[in-house]
């Protein structure tokens, strides 16, 4: 069994690294669309923030598998059919988006209005105040809950295997559907994950461990 | 777009909304009974053995994708002579799965309860299990459900990935009508619409719960 996998283990490599891709690629996507997301929420007019609020609504009340299908379907009438991995990076970037603009909502709202005030009222614009005083401040605090988002993501890139790109799940399923024999291949691909997810983890507890104290001190 | 196409298959895609939700309300046991176990080790549990099993487990799924899980249970332990039908690798993984996710919800909700109010209760003569259901379990359940009810539609919604190991779901029965009528995007849009609408209703009755058991408080 060991043998097998040593023999295996060169085939997964490429595989893992474009989970690694897909994930990185998907979460760019979303933390960039889930700040737009979090602007149209919280926006005073009544569109924009009905609008932001059908957007969360829509993504979380989908699931991820269903959504990816629609993508890879519609692509095409775009005219950028048969690129899969596209599909799956705007599926999963765009699904995660939503829960950023959600993670961004909460730690904005957390934040006291008065800034705000203080800032307009001292004769920065809303753009000086957002980047200088409410941005730095939201973006630390919801630092635990964004890379727990990413190891989400991590989680969710084994469902672009059903749309056939070659991640690390596919290049196993492939190995599996030669040899006939799961065990072997199936053990590295659970590893691999490990591997990933679990150092993001550990960081994540340390930072929320950290704000934590931040907070109590 | 042909809407009729929805039309001619929704008896089928309706049956598979239907087994969705049974194995999704059926899943929910099982995976309260593991989540409350887990929690009851972390918070009370004095045998380090069992606390460091617990852990190790909750780790191991929280870097672990569903799929490879659903995977794991359908094609490995065959190999070890132990096959499980397709809907029973389904309960089993999402149980599995969901089970620590539920019991974090379930710990933190118990954990803020002053450990004073048991003592409290003790005093008063309640017994452990009247202390538990009146005192705890009253103070605990309204704050661990607006984020249960999130895990039991990420339940819901994770449920479709079990049509790879042909449990005949939502999903699955979308595939099947695909098969036949070559239209993806207008079943796809059909069922996205559907899981929608579920979703919906159930955050609208979980939070009619919620109102209900807090109906108490003075905001």
């Amino acid at each position: 069994m060991l043998e097998q996998m040593l023999k295996i283990l060169p085939e997964l490599g490429p595989g893992l690294l474009v989970t690694l891709e897909l994930t990185l690629a998907a979460a760019l996507l979303s933390f960039s669309v889930g700040h737009l997301i979090w602007w149209l929420r919280q926006h005073q007019a009544w569109l924009p923030s009905r609008l932001g609020s059908l957007y969360i609504s829509l993504m979380r009340g989908t699931p991820s598998i269903v959504q990816l299908f629609l993508v890879f379907f519609s692509l095409p009438l775009l005219g950028l059919g048969g690129k899969p991995l596209l599909a799956a990076v705007l599926a999963l970037g765009l699904n995660s988006a939503a829960y950023t603009a959600e993670i961004l909502r909460g730690s904005y709202r957390n934040l006291a209005s008065g800034q705000t005030e203080a800032s307009l009222a001292l004769g920065l614009s809303h753009l000086q105040c957002w980047r200088h005083v409410l941005a730095p401040q939201a973006l630390r605090s919801s630092l635990p809950a964004l890379v727990n988002e990413f190891t989400l993501i991590v989680k969710t890139t084994p469902l672009a295997s059903v749309i056939a790109v070659t991640e690390l799940t596919y290049a196993g399923q492939l190995i599996i559907a030669r040899t006939y024999e799961a065990g072997p291949v199936m053990l590295p691909v659970v590893a691999g994950y490990l591997l990933v997810c679990w150092p993001i983890l550990l960081l994540a507890r340390r930072l929320e461990g950290r704000f934590a104290t931040a907070r109590n001190a | 777009m042909d809407l009729g196409i929805i039309l001619a298959y929704a008896p089928s895609l309706l049956a598979g909304l239907v087994y969705t939700l049974q194995l999704s309300l059926i899943t929910a046991l099982p995976a309260l009974l593991l989540a409350a176990l887990l929690a009851w080790i972390r918070l009370r549990g004095r045998q380090p053995l069992l606390q460091l099993l617990a852990r190790g487990y909750t780790d191991l799924i929280l870097g672990l994708p569903l799929l490879v899980l659903i995977y794991v249970l359908f094609f490995i332990l065959p190999e070890y002579g132990l096959t499980l039908s397709s809907p029973l690798v389904g309960v089993t993984a999402l149980t599995l799965y969901y089970g620590p996710y539920l019991a974090q919800v379930l710990r933190a909700a118990f954990a803020a309860i002053p450990p004073g109010q048991f003592e409290a209760c003790s005093a008063l003569g309640m017994s452990r299990w009247q202390s538990f259901r009146h005192v705890a379990l009253a103070q605990a359940l309204p704050v661990a459900l607006p984020p249960a009810t999130g895990l039991f539609i990420g339940l819901l919604k994770d449920s479709a990935l079990l049509s790879v190991v042909s449990v005949e779901e939502f999903m699955y029965a979308a595939k099947q009508a695909i098969s036949e009528s070559y239209a993806p995007l207008e079943i796809y849009l059909a069922v996205a619409l559907s899981y929608w609408l579920v979703t919906l209703a159930i955050d609208a009755a979980a939070g009619a719960w919620e109102r209900r058991l807090t109906r108490h408080r003075i905001h």
